[in-house]
């Protein structure tokens, strides 16, 4: 009989042990020490045992009833504890709230990563203000006086400050170069600074064609700079904006203020320069002009030439932006339409 | 500019299985940028020279004819077609199926596929000219009339391209790319160019062999205007069609075909680069003469426009008045007409600016003008000239020249410039040898001449018009020809000498960033100018303010003085789609005032400042939440962005603001900006719709930066704080500035702080009456205080408003 109870018991506690919930529980308990339970059959039949054992057996059936009854109210304490504070239908599924639901402007986002950059590489960051004199617009860039870009139809001039000399000529800056004379003027060589703004064209817009838009200058001077560095910069630069290794070739170009000049140009980031229709199907895109700052305009900036040489840079943010996130129309970046700038995170 | 490559080979000699992709991205790369190659042949694929074999009536509609036609592969096919002069034996151009054609040269391209025109199958389309894209090289007399290339002696079949020889490649060149590169507009040009890039040898024009022993006479009254002259007077000339080849070359590279006497002219300037002009000789009185333009003279061009001239124009004149405008365009009076029978050549080299002054005082840009404003060497006349006399001759087998006059009175000079090598070297970073760069400049046409560490390059006339002129672009002409991708790319290297702290620019990105990430606002851009329906709107006046000469609009004219008009646009154009949401920008705004000069002085700039504006929009109704939310992203704003922290008072009323509903900021002393509701007519005439609008501005270059975080260390309180609620009834006209006030926080005191929690005005309180809820923090250094002792501290607060703002309790 002993070992009968002894084997009840060990049952009953891996019965006990292993209960997934509440309800086993009591089945257990029922099963076992109920009125038909196990043990309490055992105890009816304790009449039956030879009257010697009979006491020591008692005490074993009680022991081991109170024994079953007190796992149970313990594991049932267990389950209870362990068990969720809702029901089991909770749906985790559902989305979250969101903190707050704002952002940083595309184009303000790549300028901070491009500054982020820059200035891991000891670059200041400059800024100049929208309204500038042709003075520094033009002459000081060594742009000749019959260049196109002086006239009305490029450029905004302001009323009642659209004539006379140069100096007395205002207008919205067309580009951002002319501040970087103002830079360079007023600090000592050497330099290095980004110098992001908004610059302005009077033209007609469409998909691809702005009248305000964002460039990103960066400026380079010291002696016994080769054109050539800026290679290593830009690739750098682009590789961290992009966050991946972004081929990047230089080519002949043309700008007044630069000699020598360059297009610069960057592996298509949307077909990896295999050719698609945002490149023209060439692989490559014009992303920036670049070059040696022109010897009349580091004169403008009161360095002589034969002394200082730079390389300068001038990345088009809107082209930029549009690249990394396939947008399709430069005017969106002006509209000030949140079912676009929300996009952005 | 297009380039025929057929052309280019006239003049050097590139082999017939030249990579072309290499070619383009060669140029690209080291001249001037290729935007595209096209293979003029596939427009025609699909399209078949055929010869009809019959016309026949259709039997369903009169203007229709059912044509038999062979197209050359052993079967004839029937075509349906409304062209007035089919006719056996005909050549025509028949576009089959798979075929791209504009119906009657007009709307989008279709593809040709058999079908049934009025019941009868057709097989394919026999075209007119505007149709498959060769309306301008075969015009059409009228309409409906086909092309007919009989003159063409090939086989039914052959595919058009071919009939035609337009098996050509053409490259598109990106004008922008060139427009310092006066040497590079024309064939000749870029063939000269691609001979240096590839070895190769360039053909020379024959000069022209011409007697000068007339009296025929040129007078240049401003040499510095037109430093050079010919002119050539011949006779035996007449109005006819060129060859179909200069023709079909003409027409290749995007201009019309006329007449042999003009398409010669033409031809001349698309080899050459070099523009020229033929006269009518016998509507010339007396001698040619090259002059300024009196005031107010008259021309009539050939277009049909008559300007009304000035004297810094420079015209062609004869004994009687202006005939051309010089470099621009003919006058109608010379022109070449059908019953033109001598001719005088002009082939004149122009100063640039001129050129360009006047094509642009008339609003009359040609390709003549376009080319003359680059400023073309004078030595070019005589590759001009070579090749006009070329074509004059053989065209016109009867030719007499009668006179001819070379006037090159301002010689050109050509640039000579000495550069040191050292300094070559060190800009280059790579060593070159003598010879390598003599020999990548000497191609190119320099004249080197190298002693010591000195080179002395003499440029070439085509180079020497202000192109090449101080020693970096002879150093860009070595690194170009050299491959500007077989430069090893090499790095800075800077000492650095100090962090780079730049508190201004940090600052403004802090605020960015706080109202963005923290606040939840979303950044937009909008343009520097504002519409005048918003100026009305929100500010009214527009004193002060700076304005476009030439704006976008009529109605953006006024440069922006403050951002909020462009801002609650903004707000308009989102209302549509959102019903809550806020904004802000970022920007410069400009007045009409405080003109100062920093960097030049002679230089005067109007004040411009940098300001942060901001609008909350959200369902009108709750102002009072609308008005804390922003108070609390202002009041918030200098702890996260480090910088000293605002005031707000009511001084000076915004003027789109509401009567009540509106403070100034401070910083110190210092107003820096405006918070408030934009205010009902303003929001109205804005033409916001259901939406409450709370804007602020600040002017973020009066804000101060903290040098280093001010942060100071307290010890932890020792004895516990107590929060404790107090409600009490005020006048509804009590401030929470004059409560705060009241209680007078003492250092050292019982009660450490006292914050607002809420307030309420409605049932249960009486009217003109606002209960008030603030939060007492009270505790001790000494001990922990009893309750007695913090019902105490209470009372002496609620005693202190009792008796200074004639506070109630409320019933608890």
């Amino acid at each position: 009989m002993k070992d009968k109870i002894e084997r009840i018991l060990s049952e009953a506690k891996a019965r006990i042990m292993g209960a997934p919930a509440e309800s086993e529980l009591q089945k257990v308990r029922s099963e076992f020490v109920g009125k038909q339970g196990a043990l309490t059959l055992l105890l009816k039949e304790l009449p039956k045992v030879e009257l010697s054992l009979r006491p020591e057996m008692g005490k074993i059936l009680n022991v081991a009833k109170n024994t079953v009854m007190e796992l149970i109210d313990e594991k049932r304490t267990e389950l209870k504890l362990k068990a969720s504070e809702v029901s089991p239908d909770f749906d985790c599924s559902v989305p979250g709230i969101m903190p707050a639901n704002g952002g940083l402007h595309p184009i303000t986002q790549m300028c901070y990563d491009l500054n982020d950059a820059f200035r891991s590489m000891g670059f200041e960051v400059f800024q100049e203000d929208d309204i500038t004199s042709e003075l520094y617009a033009f002459d000081k860039l060594n742009f000749p006086q019959n260049h196109p870009a002086r006239e009305s139809m490029d450029t905004y001039w302001l009323e009642g400050h659209d004539s006379g000399s140069t100096n007395e000529k205002l207008c919205l800056r067309p580009h951002l170069t002319g501040g970087s004379v103002r830079y360079m003027q007023t600090h000592k060589p050497p330099f290095r600074f980004v110098y992001p703004g908004r610059v302005y064209r009077n033209e007609t817009t469409d998909a691809h064609h702005e009248r305000a838009f964002f460039q990103y200058e960066a400026l380079i001077v010291d002696k016994d700079i080769t054109f050539t560095s800026g290679k290593v910069l830009i690739k750098s630069i682009l590789s961290k904006v992009f966050g991946t290794d972004v081929p990047v070739r230089m080519r002949s170009g043309f700008f007044p203020f630069v000699e020598p000049g360059f297009e610069i140009d960057m592996q298509c980031q949307v077909c990896g320069g295999k050719g698609c229709s945002v490149c023209k199907h060439v692989g490559w895109i014009e992303v920036m002009p670049g070059g040696s700052p022109h010897p009349n305009v580091l004169r403008a900036a009161g360095l002589d030439p034969d002394e200082y040489t730079g390389f300068y840079v001038n990345i088009g943010l809107d082209r930029l932006v549009m690249m990394r996130y396939g947008v399709d129309d430069v005017r969106l970046f002006h509209s000030a339409d949140l079912r676009f700038l929300s996009q952005f995170r | 500019m297009k380039l025929s490559l057929s052309w280019i080979k006239d003049y050097v000699d590139l082999p017939d299985d030249a990579d072309l992709k290499k070619l383009a991205y060669d140029l690209t790369m080291d001249t001037v940028e290729v935007e595209d190659v096209e293979y003029i042949a596939k427009r025609f694929e699909n399209m078949l020279v055929g010869v009809i074999e019959a016309v026949n009536p259709h039997p369903d509609a009169d203007k229709l004819r059912v044509c038999t036609v062979d197209i050359g592969d052993g079967e004839s096919k029937t075509i349906v077609c409304g062209g007035i002069n089919l006719k056996e034996g005909m050549r025509v151009a028949v576009s089959v199926p798979g075929a791209v054609v504009r119906w009657h040269g007009e709307g989008e391209p279709v593809v040709i596929k058999k079908s049934k025109l009025r019941g009868v199958e057709s097989y394919g389309m026999i075209c007119a000219s505007d149709e498959i894209g060769l309306g301008d090289l075969f015009p059409a007399s009228e309409e409906a009339e086909i092309l007919d290339l009989s003159a063409f002696d090939v086989p039914a079949g052959t595919p058009i391209a071919e009939a035609l020889g337009l098996d050509d490649v053409l490259l598109e060149i990106d004008n922008k790319s060139m427009t310092n590169r006066p040497d590079l507009w024309g064939h000749y040009g870029i063939a000269r160019e691609i001979a240096a890039l590839y070895g190769l040898p360039l053909k020379k024009f024959e000069p022209a062999d011409l007697d000068a022993s007339s009296d025929f006479k040129v007078e240049i009254r401003d040499i510095d205007r037109c430093p050079r002259y010919i002119g050539v007077e011949m006779s035996g000339v007449e109005v006819k069609p060129s060859p179909f080849e200069m023709q079909s070359r003409i027409w290749r590279v995007g201009m019309r075909p006329i007449n042999a006497l003009v398409d010669i002219t033409n031809y001349v300037m698309l080899s050459t680069g070099n523009p020229t002009h033929a006269f009518d000789a016998d509507n010339i009185s007396d001698h040619i003469r090259v002059r300024r333009a009196e005031k107010d003279e008259k021309l009539l061009l050939l277009n049909g426009k008559e300007l009304e001239l000035c004297e810094d124009d420079l015209v062609i004149a004869d004994g009687e008045g202006a005939v051309a405008l010089a470099g621009v365009m003919g006058g109608a009076k010379d022109s070449i007409l059908p019953d033109t029978k001598r001719v005088i050549l002009e082939v004149a080299n122009f100063e640039a600016a001129g050129i360009r002054r006047t094509a642009l005082r008339y609003d009359n840009r040609t390709e003549a003008s376009s080319r003359y404003e680059k400023a073309i060497d004078p030595e070019r006349c005589d590759q001009a000239l070579a090749l006009s006399m070329k074509y004059f001759k053989e065209l016109y087998p009867e030719l007499k020249v009668t006179g001819y006059c070379d006037k090159y009175e301002k010689k050109l000079k050509r640039a000579e410039i000495d550069v040191n090598l050292r300094w070559l070297a060190k800009r280059l970073g790579k060593d070159l040898t003598d010879d390598e760069i003599r020999a990548k400049l000497e191609i190119l046409g320099f004249d080197v001449t190298i002693d010591g560490d000195n080179m002395h390059v003499i440029a070439p006339s085509w180079r020497s018009t202000g192109d090449i002129s101080i020693k970096d672009d002879v150093m860009e002409e070595v690194a170009r020809m050299y491959g500007y991708d077989n430069f090893e790319a090499t790095s800075f290297t800077t000492a650095f000498d100090g962090a780079i702290n730049q508190k201004e620019i940090s600052l403004v990105r802090n605020i960015k960033e706080y109202l963005a990430i923290r606040c939840g606002l979303q950044e937009v851009y909008t343009y520097p100018w504002m519409n005048d329906v918003f100026v009305n709107a929100v500010i009214g006046d527009t004193k002060g303010m700076l304005r476009l000469s030439t704006p976008p609009a009529p109605d953006l004219s006024y440069l922006r003085s403050t951002l909020l008009p462009n801002l609650c646009e903004a707000v308009v154009k989102n209302e549509r789609y959102f019903s809550e949401f806020s904004i802000f920008e970022e920007a410069q705004v400009f007045a009409d005032e405080e003109y100062t000069s920093v960097y030049d002085e002679s230089e005067s700039l109007p004040k411009q400042r940098r300001n942060i504006a901001a609008a909350f929009a959200a369902a009108s109704g709750n102002i009072n939440e609308l008005f804390r939310r922003v108070k609390g992203v202002l009041e918030y704003m200098p702890r996260y962005t480090h910088m000293e922290g605002f005031g707000f008072r009511k001084e000076e009323k915004p003027v789109w603001a509401d009567n009540v509903v509106w403070q100034n900021i401070y910083v110190g002393d210092v107003k820096v900006g405006d918070l408030g509701l934009l205010d009902k007519k303003a929001s109205m005439a804005c033409g916001i719709k259901n939406l409450s609008l709370m804007l602020f501005e600040i002017d973020t270059t009066l804000l101060k930066p903290l040098i280093s975080r001010t942060n100071k260390f307290t010890h932890l309180a020792e004895y516990p704080e107590t929060d404790y609620d107090i409600s009490m009834l005020f006048d509804s006209s009590a401030s929470w500035e004059e409560i705060r006030e009241a209680i007078a926080i003492k250092d050292g005191g019982l009660v450490k702080k006292a914050a607002f929690v809420d307030e309420y005005r409605g049932k249960q309180i009486p009217a003109g009456k606002k209960s008030v809820t603030i939060r007492l923090t009270i505790g001790s250094k000494e001990k922990t205080l009893t309750s007695e002792d913090i019902e105490k501290a209470a009372g002496s607060v609620m005693k202190q408003l009792t008796k200074r703002l004639g506070a109630e309790l409320r019933a608890q």
